[in-house]
């Protein structure tokens, strides 16, 4: 079980996501964190059940605490519980690159990562991207230059591609192509996702 | 015929969902939720032939959460575009081949399906199997079938697939010589990104589906007639669609199988193919075994060729099965007669032109033999042989085979860098190859409604579904140009089958042709409107008049102008303009795009390893709509080419007939590494019955490519490789000879 620390709130404050009940998962969200009276985590009411933990974890620069599954990947709670569905799951076993997030600055599989893994962890998806309308420039080179065709593992080679911007603002092609090889496309538009990436290096 | 400017079509066009796409706010099938629903998962038969004697699911029925279970026994459905020669069911008894589903599981949770999946008891009696197509042929195999294991099943269909024209006795006396071969090549999964899951809940005898399908009326249409409901108490919905390649096309036994499990559960279910699931529970491409004989001139002109094969379609017949390599040649004397066959394997079916890249891989790679044999440049030899007549006697609408030649052999140098095979030395071999390609470029049935609201602003309604190819983008484009408005002023509304009119489905890249003319259609059916409305307030008559970038003029004098929302200010709901269309070719003509690809290679004397180190793929696809996303369709194309020819191929342990590699990564499915660029071009050509004179784009590329690739590894090794895929290890082997 997971240590209880910093906030809290009692269970009856959880915002059920739709549906869930059953299931007993819940998300909070980040008003309800600095509601006045959230702090003190009562015991008994937040136990939670056999094979869940709570995770605290700052998604997008909000914060969130959630119940999960210990059997749960950080991609199914990204999707599921927190409902940022721009992560795509394409093969849930590591292999595709699909659901990429980046975690502390770096780009990883969030289907191979469990989400009691997730305390304390600052994750950022293709969802915080943009600022309100205005597109990060990685994500307006992905449509100038057709990135997506499908459209599927468009959000992990735009994370994947990210996070080598955010680490090397001007690389090679070569380094692009190394950076996203990690994410497959089976459209078959590589050159196109490499293309986009490099005209993002050059439009910052 | 000359082309007219265009104002929108041709250029190089952003998708219209493009911020959708990369924000992540698309909405693909696996994204939807809804209150209560359950996920499910199926249960696969472990055996490859196997008559299940009883399913006992007492104690998955008694794990918390498990709300609905589905099985042979107690569910009676069938999937009617599962089965072309058979009566296929959505579980099926006896299983016929390791991953035939058996039953299907409805839970609180996908864990807790997992979880249900482990504790139902099936008892199998194993029947005896066969893996291997031609194995399966002789008298003796077990059989799957009743009649055997060539694929007559039912009678619907004929097998085998026979086809010829001219005289072949004829034309082999005509032959100075005649080569004989055989050429092998595997299944290959489509392997799509979006593993194939689907939605389903019942609003009391109103059923929505959910789906993620290639085609949301043909899917209505099956799902309505496996469950016997009318048509409009059935909706599909598509919005967005993670591809599919031909293995999404229609419905599938899981848009059913959820039916059924939320039917059962009085709840939503979603049920969700695991990635091994998606590998083995749909299809892949045929493989085959092909056989050629090829009569020929001195100067290496055909005179004959006839074909014998077989296709192995794994354990149920979906598809067709047939071989079509030889349509980019001028054959006058032809005979074809390939045998779809039924063995305990995974099921093959439509992947991306489904008879094409294999059966071009084999024909360009006997031509390309025989003209190494003849001591002809191969450039010479596929100029001299390209398509002039379709079937031996039709004519092509457009032919611009030649130029895709030409300029693709321009473009890569091949007359400075084509040297006899064999020829390089060194530790890095040097080799160029080519190969033609194409695809049947038809003519049917589509339908389209436009709505011009007052704002002059448009609604433009089609059925279609984007799989990735920018068939949305390319509809609002064709509605933009037709209509004479800005394509910022067009809403595109696709993908339900409550709102959208007919669609053929996204598949045999149709969609542009069958759909884009309704919306041409349709489009003039507003302007006539238009016109109507606008005539007072220009003064003119409405035939006067014209419409371009939204401006309503007069032809004989542009100056008298008038803003569109101006000219149709006396509307006050909106003007709506539809239309049905269905062309057929007129008694001898046929539509065909072509495609010339060329690429260069190295291939590692010591590995075994080859680099692609240039790919130029030239195509004759008719006037462009959309520069970008049609460039784009080529250059994946070509990488799903360089997959099969290099790497994929399912693997099937015998002693267990089980698949031993169904994920990504024992697939071997290119990534980023392995694609150079592809340098594309668009020849110069103008279909007349074409919307604008568009052909087709989706399906061509793919089809060069394997045998582009596997004539450039014989220029550089002299060594012909027979069998899909060209490994490292077979490349050693045949160059240490």
């Amino acid at each position: 079980m997971d240590e209880k620390k910093g906030k809290g709130v009692s269970r009856r404050d959880f915002l059920k996501r739709v549906g869930a009940g059953s299931v007993g998962a819940a998300v909070i969200s980040k008003g309800l964190l600095d509601a006045p009276g959230a702090d003190a985590y009562p015991t008994e009411a937040v136990q939670p059940a056999k094979g869940r933990s709570i995770v605290s974890l700052k998604v997008n620069g909000k914060a969130y605490r959630v119940e999960v599954q210990h059997r749960q990947t950080l991609a199914e709670v990204l999707r599921d519980e927190i409902g940022l569905t721009g992560t795509r799951i394409g093969c849930d076993r590591g292999e595709c690159g699909a659901c990429t997030v980046i975690i502390d600055g770096r780009n990883m599989y969030s289907c191979s990562q469990l989400a009691v893994w997730m305390n304390g962890k600052e994750i950022l998806t293709v969802e915080g991207l943009a600022k309100g309308d205005k597109l990060d420039p990685i994500q307006q080179a992905f449509i100038d230059h057709d990135g997506p065709q499908c459209g599927f593992c468009t959000s992990g080679q735009i994370m994947s591609g990210k996070a080598l911007l955010m680490r090397n603002p001007s690389p090679t092609e070569a380094q692009a192509r190394r950076a996203l090889s990690g994410n497959l496309c089976r459209c078959g538009n590589y050159n196109r996702e490499v293309e986009a990436v490099l005209a993002a290096a050059k439009a910052r | 015929m000359a082309q007219k400017e265009f104002s929108v079509v041709g250029k190089a066009t952003p998708r219209i969902d493009g911020f959708e796409r990369v924000t992540g706010k698309a909405e693909y099938t696996g994204d939807v939720q809804l209150p209560g629903m359950l996920y499910a998962r199926v249960l696969r038969s472990p055996h490859p032939h196997a008559k299940i004697l009883s399913i006992d699911t007492s104690k998955a029925e008694k794990l918390p959460g498990v709300k609905s279970i589905v099985h042979s026994f107690n569910t009676n459905v069938q999937w009617a575009s599962g089965g072309l020669t058979q009566k296929r069911m959505i579980f099926n008894n006896p299983v016929r081949y390791v991953g035939d589903a058996v039953a299907a599981v409805a839970a609180t949770d996908r864990y807790i399906a997992e979880d249900a999946l482990e504790l139902i008891e099936v008892k199998y009696e194993k029947l005896p199997y066969v893996l291997d197509a031609a194995e399966a042929l002789k008298p003796d195999a077990p059989k799957i079938y009743p009649k055997g294991n060539l694929s007559v099943g039912d009678g619907r269909v004929t097998a085998p697939i026979r086809e010829q024209w001219g005289d072949l006795e004829k034309g082999f006396k005509e032959a100075d010589k005649v080569f004989e071969d055989t050429y092998i090549s595997k299944h290959v999964n489509n392997a799509q990104m979006e593993r194939r899951v689907s939605v389903a809940k019942w609003d009391g005898a109103k059923l929505t589906v959910f789906a993620s399908t290639q085609g949301i009326s043909n899917a209505r249409g099956d799902i309505a007639k496996a469950l016997d409901l009318p048509l409009s108490r059935v909706r599909v919905v598509c919005k967005y669609m993670g591809a599919g390649f031909g293995n999404k096309n229609q419905a599938q036994d899981y848009d059913m199988m959820t039916a059924v499990l939320a039917k059962a559960a009085g709840q939503p279910v979603k049920l969700e193919f695991t990635r091994e699931d998606d590998f083995i529970g749909m299809h892949g491409r045929w493989a085959s075994e092909q056989r050629y004989k090829v009569g020929v001139k001195k100067d290496g002109t055909i005179t004959a060729v006839e074909l014998n094969a077989i296709t192995n379609m794994g354990a149920y017949r979906k598809q067709s099965g047939d071989l079509t390599g030889c349509d980019f040649y001028n054959i006058p004397n032809y005979k074809k007669v390939v045998s779809p066959t039924h063995t305990n394997t995974v099921v093959a079916a439509n992947y991306r032109a489904p008879a094409y890249p294999q059966s071009v891989y084999g024909f360009a790679s006997m031509l390309d033999q025989i003209a190494f044999d003849l001591g002809i440049n191969p450039y010479d030899m596929f100029l001299k042989n390209r398509a002039r007549l379709a079937k031996g006697k039709n004519q092509f609408s457009s032919n611009a085979i030649e130029a895709c030649i030409v300029e693709g052999a321009k473009k890569i140098g091949w007359q400075e860098k084509w040297h006899p095979a064999g020829a390089s030395k060194g530790p890095k071999l040097h080799g160029i190859g080519m190969a033609l390609g194409g695809y049947p470029f038809r003519l049917g049935l589509g339908a389209a409604t436009i709505r011009l609201l007052p704002d002059a602003t448009a609604h433009v309604i089609v059925g279609v579904v984007d799989i990735g190819t920018g068939a949305k983008s390319t509809m609002a484009i064709i509605a933009a140009e037709a209509l004479g408005i800005p394509l910022d002023q067009i809403q595109l509304a696709s993908g339900d089958t409550d709102v959208t009119p007919y669609s053929i489905g996204e598949s045999s890249s149709r969609t542009t042709s069958f759909t884009g003319t309704a919306v041409i259609a349709a489009a003039e059916d507003v302007r006539k409107q238009i016109f109507q409305v606008a005539a007072p307030e220009l003064e003119a008559k409405p035939e006067e008049l014209d419409l371009k970038n939204g401006i309503v003029f007069l032809k004989s004098d542009p100056g008298q102008k008038m803003p569109l929302a101006k000219a149709i200010r006396k509307v006050e709901s909106e003007i709506i303009g539809r239309a049905t269309t269905n062309p057929t070719w007129p008694e001898g003509i046929d539509g065909k795009a072509f495609a010339a690809h060329f690429c260069e290679v190295e291939v590692d004397r010591f590995t075994g390893q080859v680099r692609l180190t240039r790919y130029v793929a030239a195509h004759d696809c008719g006037t462009i709509i959309n520069r970008l996303t049609a460039t784009s369709q080529v250059k994946g194309g070509v990488v799903q080419g360089i997959g099969m020819a290099f790497t994929e191929e399912l693997l099937i342990d015998r002693p267990t007939a089980t698949p031993i590699n169904p994920n990504y990564r024992d697939a071997k499915v290119p990534t980023h590494l392995e694609a150079p660029e592809i340098e594309v071009i668009f020849v110069d050509s103008h279909d007349p019955y074409g919307p604008f004179g568009g052909k087709c784009v989706g399906e061509p590329p793919i089809t060069p490519s394997v045998g582009t690739i596997a004539n450039a590894i014989f220029n550089a090794t002299g060594k012909r490789f027979k069998e899909l895929p060209i490994t490292p290890d077979k490349i050693l082997r045949a160059i240490q000879v």
